[in-house]
């Protein structure tokens, strides 16, 4: 199982499975334009690949984001999170 | 009839049999063909050159890039999110929405990249609000055709006719055929809410997920958005006024392509370039030439001489005949082979005395524009939409979409015969 942590001083992230899909809730705090960068540019990696419904990510006011993952794409996701600092370490887990 | 002609019917039939097999890909095929009426001497290399309409080349090139350009800015999704929430998040209008979107972008950009450009953000949408995407998508089939035949630039087989008879100007193709067009959606757009309704319905917390969406997130560079607008409205006036400036549609096009880039910069060229469907391109210049050995051998005029004969050359009747069999033709053909073939043929009539062309000309347009709607194979956008559906596991069968295609199809036909037989042949 793939497990993750992020600093709560710069986004907000939650999670819950909605059939085969992973929703996610990110907010990023308003102080952090690195990481409201970091996650257009994964949004931009994903709607400029192949998959149209891979990752499908919605803003909202506030620099809140929904982002509905399939499963099957779920681990990409979350490595495009660490890749572009939005997360701090990415674990494999038993 | 003389050898030549011979060898020229044999490859244009030949070369056509393998457009249709699609076992190869149409622009080999096509170019391959083209080569073999040049290096047999069907036709010197001179008249093949002057077959090429640089005309409708030139015109795909110009708006291939603008759009190429323009898409990346974001603006296409901006449009469609922000219609969506003017549908108050609910499906059967953001349905509606989304088809009349796709029918006006069809009609000022090609059909092609008005569905590459709406299919990702239906997904999206649909996705959004737990509803199946392959109504909405179908819905977008039937638009991308109707509303490309509103238009000179909306549809290949328009820029092709456009191209060959100057009288047709871009406000000659508005004028007579966006009020069918208009007319056909405006009976198309109650059927799709009739047919799909029960299957798209939502949940009221999920249409207001759409309503708290920020559609202006998703514009990804504002001071390029600001420079393409700009430059594709310049364009469009442009179409509206290039008879009065005296200017060929294609240097309006690759006019506004170029102001563009020169606005943008050099780094924006290179990509600019990729957006041009090159196989496309190359697929016209194969036709044109593949079908100038069927002029230049006299073949077009034996079949425009028979084609009068069996009608008597009576206008109502011809131009009946040249609807239906378009319109069927392109159901289940590549409407531009079938286009470039009766564009001289249709010439041919006009010199064997056929005095008033124009109902010709238009029921040409709207039988190879609508006939697309009547199989999935009927034009490019069926197939990429299809395709693009397939893919995301939401596949639209052949015999689903003739089953709703084909009656919808016969239907915009018969309004058709009625539009052309009360505008022209009372």
């Amino acid at each position: 199982m793939l497990t993750y942590r992020f600093d709560p001083e710069i986004v907000q992230i939650q999670e819950d499975a909605n059939g085969d899909d992973v929703e996610f809730r990110i907010r990023v705090l308003k102080e952090q334009p690195l990481a409201v960068d970091g996650l257009k540019q994964a949004r931009a990696w994903f709607e400029s690949n192949e998959v149209h419904t891979d990752v499908l990510f919605y803003a909202y006011p506030d620099q809140t984001y929904k982002v509905i993952v399939r499963r099957d794409y779920y681990v990409e996701f979350v490595l495009e999170l660490m890749k572009h600092k939005l997360l701090r370490s990415v674990e494999w887990k038993a | 009839m003389e050898q030549q002609a011979i060898w020229a019917i044999s490859i244009f039939l030949l070369i056509y049999g393998l457009i249709i097999a699609e076992k190869i890909h149409r622009t080999i095929v096509a170019m391959i063909g083209g080569v073999l009426m040049v290096s047999l001497g069907i036709v010197n290399q001179e008249t093949a050159l002057h077959h090429i309409d640089f005309n409708t080349l030139g015109l795909l090139v110009g708006m291939m890039i603008i759009v190429g350009v323009t898409a990346e800015t974001g603006l296409f999704k901006y449009i469609a999110i922000l219609s969506a929430k003017k549908a108050k998040g609910e499906p059967v209008r953001i349905m509606v929405a989304l088809t009349l979107i796709t029918a006006v972008g069809s009609a000022f950009l090609d059909n092609v990249t008005t569905v590459l450009l709406m299919v990702p953000v239906t997904f999206s949408i649909t996705r959004q609000l737990r509803v199946n995407p392959v109504p909405f998508l179908i819905a977008q089939i039937f638009a991308s055709n109707v509303g490309g035949t509103a238009t000179l630039i909306g549809d290949p087989p328009n820029i092709m006719i456009g191209s060959a008879v100057k009288e047709l100007t871009f406000m000659a193709f508005i004028s007579n055929l966006a009020p069918i067009a208009a007319i056909v959606m405006a009976v198309y757009i109650p059927i799709f809410v009739w047919m799909f309704r029960k299957k798209i319905q939502t949940a009221p917390e999920l249409k207001q997920s759409i309503m708290d969406l920020d559609e202006k997130a998703v514009i990804s560079d504002r001071k390029l958005l600001y420079k393409c607008v700009a430059v594709l409205g310049i364009t469009i006036i442009g179409f509206f006024l290039h008879q009065l400036l005296h200017l060929e549609s294609a240097t309006v096009a690759l006019a506004g392509a170029f102001l563009l880039l020169l606005l943008t910069g050099e780094h924006m060229m290179e990509e600019a370039f990729t957006k041009v469907e090159w196989t496309t391109i190359f697929f016209f210049i194969g036709l044109f030439v593949l079908v100038s050995g069927l002029v230049e051998t006299g073949v077009i005029a034996k079949l425009a001489e028979q084609a009068i004969e069996l009608t008597g050359g009576d206008v109502v009747a011809t131009s009946m005949l040249i609807l239906w069999l378009s319109a069927i033709a392109s159901a289940f053909l590549d409407n531009i082979p079938f286009v470039a073939t009766m564009i001289p043929m249709i010439q041919e009539m006009g010199n064997m005395g056929v005095s008033n062309l124009e109902p010709l000309w238009w029921s040409l347009a709207l039988g190879a524009c609508l006939g697309g709607n009547g199989s999935l194979i009927g034009a490019s956008a069926n197939l990429i939409v299809a395709g693009l559906s397939g893919k995301e596991g939401h596949p639209i069968r052949f015999v689903q979409f003739i089953k709703i295609g084909f009656p919808l199809m016969l239907l915009s036909i018969v309004l058709s015969s009625i539009y052309i037989y009360l505008r022209y042949l009372l």
